[in-house]
């Protein structure tokens, strides 16, 4: 009896392993275990054991039936691996065929300076400033000291609506109008579109501009260089040089130009800044007290300072664009580059 | 402006090299914009003497030379014919570049070997047209460097200067800012005169009719001049600074002008009727000036007069009837000083921007008058042998006094945060050579502003001075104290910002055109004639038409966009434009202005590929988008309806978009005679919506619906319509139940054509049940659903397929 239980054992585990599909695994399984299977016909033969017999083969009948078991579900285990592993290589497909796409939108390279540039200064303490784009004479030139004949409004050449209307030629009068509205302290930029009547390879008669000042107690031209230095090695990196240097504007005095090292050639000298290794970045200084007059700001209580940069010049710089009418001629392979 | 470092020396002492120096200019508020150095790389270019030239065997045009490096001899092959042999001629030798990059290679020319270049003065880079070799003055010594052998070593620095520098725009005025960088001693130039003429007052007199606009006019007489050309170093100089040789007494006044900054003219004596000057405005009348052209003076146009009418556009341009001639013997030299605004608005009104003018306007120096014409007559007589009569006539019938101002070394600090004493600021201060003494107040200075420094007004002007003599690089950099509370956002900001950001995620590119665009374009949307947005806001001095008008729409912009990728092959466009569009407004000053979002839609749904069908966008695909736009914006319950009344678009395949009475906008199909405008030849959806219309309309998110946890059961239901019914009435149907089990219904197909009756049209809708409190039973579902075809039935005649 021992021995037949044995040999069943064997010959079952053979079976269990010969199964190729669950199907054949199932029937094995029937023909082992089932109602009318072998083990089944064995245990009838178990009445013509003794009584010290039938214990002992009782329990070798129990393991041969657990061993079967576990032979049997470890072997359907291993067919469906099998299976699945089929059906996956059966399913191969291509992946190096491109995906399903959707036509991408992209933000203007301008937009995205201007939104880029305003997030620095928020976080800085600066609001958002706005004003019209076509302006009164006084806001964009009067309150600003530039006067009727005054030599500096040569420096920015008009379009007129009327004698007193122009387009305006900086963001400056949304400071004007700004200062008007608010008691200090103010700290605002004032991105937006300006106009010059100018238009060659380096010059469009549209381009935009972010303004930005801050008027309060105490304010120094050592707070100017700490902000402005802020904002360049933030937008273009910590490791960018920075100066300042003397210039020259109507609202502004002390006036400075800020120059950060050419992007481009790490300052050592190159085509697009003239191999200097410098880059105008920023005209900037601290407001001229003829402009708190025209406001009503006494400049005996308050100081404070100004800056305005070229988002046209800023985009060009920093995704290396070389041409500025690509920005205006929003052909759709440059646009989808900003995606 | 354009200095030398040679020309600069004549004035200062500095210990700086050329690039040190450039870099100091650029620091102290003198940028540099280019600097050059004069024969740099050039000393291969070496003076070589010819021992004998012969004709090439080959080359009726060409001859061998034999030339005397000084080292050896070399061949070469030379196409001039201006050389002799003995003549001393500038040899390019093996090696040298050239300026344009041009090497020079030793070669064969029609057989011959050369081993060099003879050049001219255009290949040296010393003239703009040569013809012929340069020919050396035979003093030279065989094989020097050209350019060290002729003194033409020099750096030129040209300097962008700000319009407040009037001071700079001479050498002495920029020698003044060198010394002040090195602590050094300026030295101006003081002419002595051999007055040998008769007394200048028995011959000539000078009046001013307007001491308002003309305080000082100074003039000297010199006689017996010879009028020729000037001797080289003086045309090498204006040439180095940009300015063309004219003749030896012209070429005095410009050099003395940018020598000391002080405009002059010389006047042919004998052409000037009477013999005398008036400065007076002549009121309307024509002149002719020395280039040439007719100038219509008017009232307020200061000229510089004979006894009779104008002989000088004062402080601008002399005239064609009183210049210098070849024939010139007696010449009559004006020294003046101008205001600013006289000479800007003459200039400015007539077009007419000279060298003398660009002085005057900015504030040439009152105190230069005499010193200048001096410097000058002294340089004629020497240069052309002039005869100089004795004294000066120096009207001054309106003195300009110095200005006195008071610096505070406190103030002084607190704006620029710096710590400096008044010691300090008062050294910074007379480096310049403004004149400082100490106050009564220890924290005060006095500051005597010389009439060179116009631009020094006030105190906050000497603070600048300070602290750019000082250097902007020692002011140390600090933050600024205290916090702002910030200002609040200007209305609908986030809005704008959160619609590009949607337009985006639509998949559109943004897109920025000009503000100004041709007037025609309302031609080409087809506007009617009494369409108010034909009515633009007009710049009145445009570059072209085409930017002559403010747009009221931005359509126009995107369609000429849209047509110009066309044209590159880029057909599938989704463009969109948030700009303003301009609105004159009757009775304002300033037109309104007003945010558009406008887009259009055109070519393939999806870029082709293997897995995407080339399915051409429709009306739906931009309707979608706008859907969207509201949905993000929280605007529900808008209204399509079919009439817009636009001209531009597809009646049938239009809308206008309504909410609560306000038009948000249009979109639609552009109509095809609008798009052949355009040259587009295949359908373009577009939408333009008033952004202002929809901040207002927008809201915030709130009153967010709890999440149901229990499942969802839908009914699909097909029903038999007729044509004419919109969806708009079936979904106004279903929300007519007004049953709170209903979470949502969807259109989903649409079908007219093979089995379906004409006139009528298969529209089947998925409804979807449930509740936030149970799961619903059939039963429940159903008697809802039956109530809504029921409805279906009754109010839209509809049959249930
Ligand atoms: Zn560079």
């Amino acid at each position: 009896m021992k021995q037949r239980l044995e040999q069943l054992l064997e010959s079952g585990r053979q079976s269990v392993m010969q199964a190729q599909s669950d199907a054949v695994l199932q029937e094995v399984r029937v023909q082992l275990l089932g109602r009318k299977g072998e083990l089944t016909a064995l245990m009838k033969g178990m009445g013509a054991l003794s009584a010290e017999e039938r214990p002992v083969i009782g329990a070798l009948v129990n393991t041969v039936k657990d061993s079967l078991e576990s032979l049997i579900a470890e072997r359907s285990a291993v067919l469906r691996e099998e299976e699945i592993a089929r059906r996956i290589e059966g399913e191969r497909i291509d992946v190096t065929l491109p995906g399903r796409r959707r036509q991408l939108g992209s933000l203007h390279p301008i937009t995205q300076v201007t939104q880029d540039v305003s997030a620095i200064f928020a976080s800085l303490g600066f609001g958002v400033a706005e004003g019209p784009e076509i302006e009164k004479d006084f806001y964009n030139f009067e309150a600003l000291n530039m006067p009727k004949d005054h030599p500096a409004r040569d420096m920015q050449d008009t379009f007129y609506i009327s004698e007193d209307v122009v387009l305006r030629t900086h963001t400056s009068p949304v400071q004007i109008r700004t200062m008007l509205k608010h008691q200090p302290p103010v700290r605002v930029i004032a991105p937006g579109t300006v106009y010059r009547r100018d238009s060659d390879i380096t010059h469009s008669p549209m381009f935009h501009q972010i303004e930005g000042f801050l008027v309060d107690h105490n304010v120094t031209f050592g707070d100017l260089k700490g902000i402005l230095t802020a904002f360049v090695t933030r937008y273009f990196g910590a490791e960018i040089g920075v100066r300042f240097r003397p210039s020259f504007f109507p609202f502004t005095e002390p006036s400075a130009e800020v120059d950060m090292q050419c992007v481009i050639c790490s300052g050592k000298g190159c085509r697009v800044c003239k191999d200097s290794g410098w880059l105008e970045i920023l005209g900037s200084g601290m407001i001229d007290p003829e402009v708190f007059k025209s406001v009503g700001y006494d400049s005996d209580i308050y100081s404070g300072f100004a800056f305005g940069m070229g988002v046209e010049r800023i985009a060009m710089l920093k995704y290396g664009v070389s041409d500025l009418r690509l920005f205006f001629g929003n052909d759709v392979r440059f646009l989808q580059q900003f995606a | 402006m354009v200095v030398t470092w040679n020309w600069l020396k004549e004035f200062v002492e500095f210990d700086l090299t050329p690039e040190e120096l450039s870099h100091r200019l650029t620091m102290a508020g003198l940028e540099v914009d280019v600097m050059e150095k004069l024969g740099a790389g050039l000393d291969g270019v070496i003076v070589a003497r010819l021992l004998d030239v012969t004709q090439h065997p080959d080359a009726d045009r060409l001859t061998v030379c034999r030339v005397d490096t000084g080292a050896g001899e070399v061949q070469v092959v030379c196409g001039a014919t201006n050389h002799r042999s003995g003549d001393l001629i500038a040899l390019a030798t093996v090696g040298t570049i050239l300026p344009g990059d041009f090497k020079i290679k030793e070669s064969k020319i029609r057989g011959q070997l050369s081993q060099g270049m003879l050049c001219s003065e255009k290949e040296l880079g010393l003239a703009d047209e040569s013809a012929g070799i340069m020919i050396l003055p035979t003093d030279l010594q065989v094989g020097q460097p050209v350019f060290k052998a002729l003194g033409l070593t020099d750096v030129r620095f040209e300097l962008g200067l700000t319009p407040n520098r009037a001071d700079c725009l001479s050498v002495v005025g920029v020698a003044r800012e060198v010394a002040a960088m090195v602590a050094g001693t300026l030295h101006v130039p003081h002419a002595t005169l051999q007055e040998t003429g008769a007394n200048i007052q028995t011959e000539t007199s000078v009046e001013i009719l307007d001491a308002d606009k003309c305080p000082r006019y100074a003039a000297r007489l010199i006689r017996k001049v010879k009028i020729g050309p000037s001797p080289q170093w003086l045309v090498r100089r204006l040439e180095a600074v940009g300015l063309r040789s004219i003749n030896n007494v012209v070429d005095v006044t410009n050099y003395v002008m940018m020598e000391l900054g002080h405009p002059l003219h010389a006047f042919d004596f004998s052409l000037l009727r009477g013999g005398k000057i008036v400065v007076r405005c002549p009121g309307d009348s024509a002149f002719t000036t020395l280039d040439s052209q007719v100038r219509k003076l008017t009232t307020n146009d200061l000229a510089i007069c004979d006894g009779e009418g104008p002989v000088a556009l004062a402080g601008v341009m002399g005239g064609e009837n009183s210049e210098i001639r070849p024939e010139t013997t007696d010449v009559l030299l004006e020294s003046a000083w101008f205001e600013p605004y006289a000479i800007r608005r003459t200039s400015k009104r007539l077009g007419i921007h000279t060298d003398s003018s660009h002085r005057f306007e900015r504030g040439a120096d009152i105190n230069m008058v005499p010193v200048a014409l001096d410097r000058a007559a002294a340089l004629i007589a020497l240069l052309a042998d002039g005869v100089i009569s004795k004294g000066m006539i120096d009207a001054y019938p309106r003195k300009i006094e110095n200005r006195s101002l008071i610096i505070s070394t406190k103030r002084t600090n607190a704006i620029l945060g710096l710590a400096l004493s008044t010691a300090e600021v008062s050294r910074l201060l007379s480096s310049i050579g403004l004149d400082v003494k100490h106050a009564a107040d220890a924290d005060q200075l006095v500051v005597g502003v010389p009439t060179f420094r116009p631009d020094l007004e006030r105190e906050i002007d000497l603070i600048e001075e300070v602290a750019r003599l000082n250097g902007y690089d020692l002011i140390p950099v600090t933050m600024p104290s205290g916090c702002s509370t910030g200002h609040p956002e200007p209305a609908g900001q986030g809005t704008v910002r959160r619609l590009r950001d949607l337009m985006v995620a639509e998949g559109f590119a943004e897109v920025v055109n000009y503000s100004f665009v041709h007037p025609d374009v309302s031609d080409r949307i087809l506007l009617t004639a009494d369409d108010e947005r034909r009515i633009h806001t007009v710049v009145r001095n445009p570059l072209t038409e085409d930017q002559s008008v403010m747009r009221t729409l931005l359509l126009p912009s995107l369609l000429e966009t849209a047509a110009r990728n066309i044209a590159y092959r880029s057909n599938d466009l989704s463009l969109f434009e948030l700009r303003p569009v301009f609105r004159p407004v009757h009775g304002t000053e300033l037109p309104e202005e007003t945010l558009h979002l406008a887009a259009v839609l055109c070519g393939r749904r999806a870029p082709l590929g293997w897995c995407q069908t080339e399915e051409p966008v429709d009306f739906y695909d931009l309707k979608g988008a706008v859907e969207q736009l509201l949905e993000v914006l929280h605007i529900e319950g808008a209204s399509w309806s079919n009439a817009t009344g636009e001209p531009y678009l597809h009646a049938g395949k239009s809308c206008t978009l309504m909410h609560r009475n306000r038009c948000l906008g249009v979109l639609g199909e552009v109509h095809p005679k609008v798009l052949a405008n355009y040259d587009i030849a295949y359908p373009v959806f577009m939408f333009e919506l008033n952004v202002a219309s929809l901040i207002q309309e927008a809201n915030a998110i709130s009153g967010i619906q709890p999440i149901s946890r229990f499942p969802d059961v839908y009914r699909d239901s097909a029903f038999l319509l007729d044509s004419s019914v919109s969806a708009a009435t079936i979904t106004e149907t279903i929300a007519g139940v007004r049953s709170n089990l209903i979470e949502s219904s969807v259109i989903f197909d649409v079908y007219s054509g093979k089995g379906i009756p004409e006139g009528k049209k298969s529209v089947a809708v998925r409804v979807r049940y449930r509740s936030t409190e149970r799961t619903l039973t059939d039963e429940e579902i159903s008697k809802v659903h039956d109530r809504l075809v029921r409805s279906m039935e009754s109010r839209l005649k509809a049959c249930l397929r």
